[in-house]
């Protein structure tokens, strides 16, 4: 595979959520605005290449019985620095994702990828997927939260961009605005890949 | 046995360099985070008591409360911050009193509930209830009181109710040593 074609990879044909479904938690419950998932989006990212690299650099002294509990470590202090990180620089954004930026530990996205990936290949290649799923994992967030901000609440990044006349359909927002759109976009997704065929 | 040495020992070192990490992203950090709470609480306090000027802080034993005057150096009232674990979280609340110890306003400041329950504690209609309310009247309304419990949270509810009315009563008891604050 292409480099190229690595990092494609993420946004459709193997995009985390779409089709792996993978890391559905977090992305049903914060997706309800857009800047919601952004942020969500980059944080799970930069969670992903800081995990992705260091484990494909220690993968070789890592005993396979003991592979799990070294992974959750580096994953989880990963995480831990990107709150500090985040509390501290955006505090707003912080206030709004709450309780689920320390939930990314238990994201299987990225135990997923750590497993099924950096632990079997090279540094460069570990980054590249890491670059790969989390922009695919934040495009997929960014176009439910996009869809759902519209229709819940007739704005884009919190401005009007729906006429006064529109009245918001607070579903959208809610949780099982979460569960509709994302089904209605899988089948879209379906839907191609059986044209292609 | 050496196998079983070594697996711990690895997991040992890894543990350690993460603590180390931690340890410095922690420190680099958490000056900005507590500079950021403060100001918040500052933003928090004028917001439950808007004609104050200045606040000066004071303390009868344990509790810590903060004497509010206007320009003309008149005593408007006090605030208080309330906390008290909830369902998931410790809730801090900033309580502002008119001079008579009945409420101004209150907002919440730090809360980790649980996300479309006790988390629309936040909510300013919740919390807007509180106005005018005295000692005797805050508590839920399943404990005799007067406040409406959040649907689905009543321990969120009663957690925060009772932080403040057990912040009233030692403000109270505070204020009535140091001789009515004139």
């Amino acid at each position: 595979m292409s480099i190229k074609e690595s990092l494609l990879k993420g946004f459709v044909k193997e995009n985390p959520v779409f089709v792996m479904a993978l890391g559905l938690c977090p992305t049903l419950a914060v997706s309800s605005s857009l800047s919601n998932s952004l942020g969500m989006g980059l944080a799970s990212m930069s969670v992903l290449l800081g995990s992705n690299v260091i484990i494909s650099l220690i993968k070789n002294w890592i005993p396979a019985k003991v592979r799990i509990p070294c992974y959750i470590v580096v994953i989880a202090s990963f995480v831990s620095v990107i709150d500090m990180v985040m509390h501290a620089f955006v505090p707003a954004l912080h206030k709004s994702l709450g309780l689920f930026i320390p939930l990314i530990v238990v994201n299987c996205l990225i135990l997923g990828r750590a497993e099924a990936f950096a632990s079997k290949n090279g540094v460069f290649d570990s980054f590249i997927d890491a670059l790969s799923m989390g922009l695919g994992f934040t495009f997929a967030l960014s176009v439910l939260g996009i869809i759902r901000e519209l229709l819940g609440a007739g704005k884009i990044l919190g401005f009007q961009v729906m006429p006064d006349a529109y009245q918001p359909m607070l579903i959208a927002i809610l949780a099982p605005g979460a569960f509709i759109t994302l089904g209605f976009i899988m089948g879209f997704i379906n839907l191609l890949k059986k044209k292609e065929q | 046995m050496k196998y079983y040495l070594k697996l711990s020992g690895i997991l040992l070192l890894i543990c350690v360099a993460a603590s180390g990490t931690l340890a410095f992203v922690n420190k680099k950090t958490a000056p900005i985070i507590q500079g950021i709470a403060a100001r918040e609480e500052k933003a928090a306090m004028l917001f439950v008591l808007p004609q104050t000027k200045t606040f000066s802080k004071q303390t009868a034993g344990d509790f810590t409360y903060f004497l509010a005057k206007d320009a003309e150096d008149i005593v408007v009232g006090y605030v208080f911050i309330a906390s008290e674990y909830g369902y998931s979280s410790d809730v801090k609340t900033v309580v502002g009193l008119k001079k008579d110890f009945s409420i101004n306003s209150i907002k919440i400041i730090s809360q980790a509930e649980t996300p479309g329950l006790g988390a629309n504690c936040e909510k300013r209609q919740w919390q807007d209830q509180f106005a005018d309310k005295k000692f005797s009247q805050i508590a839920v309304e399943k404990d005799g009181g007067q406040i409406v419990s959040i649907t689905g949270s009543t321990i969120t509810s009663r957690a925060i109710s009772n932080s403040i009315s057990k912040g009233i009563k030692l403000l109270e008891e505070a204020v009535v040593q140091e001789g009515g604050n004139k």
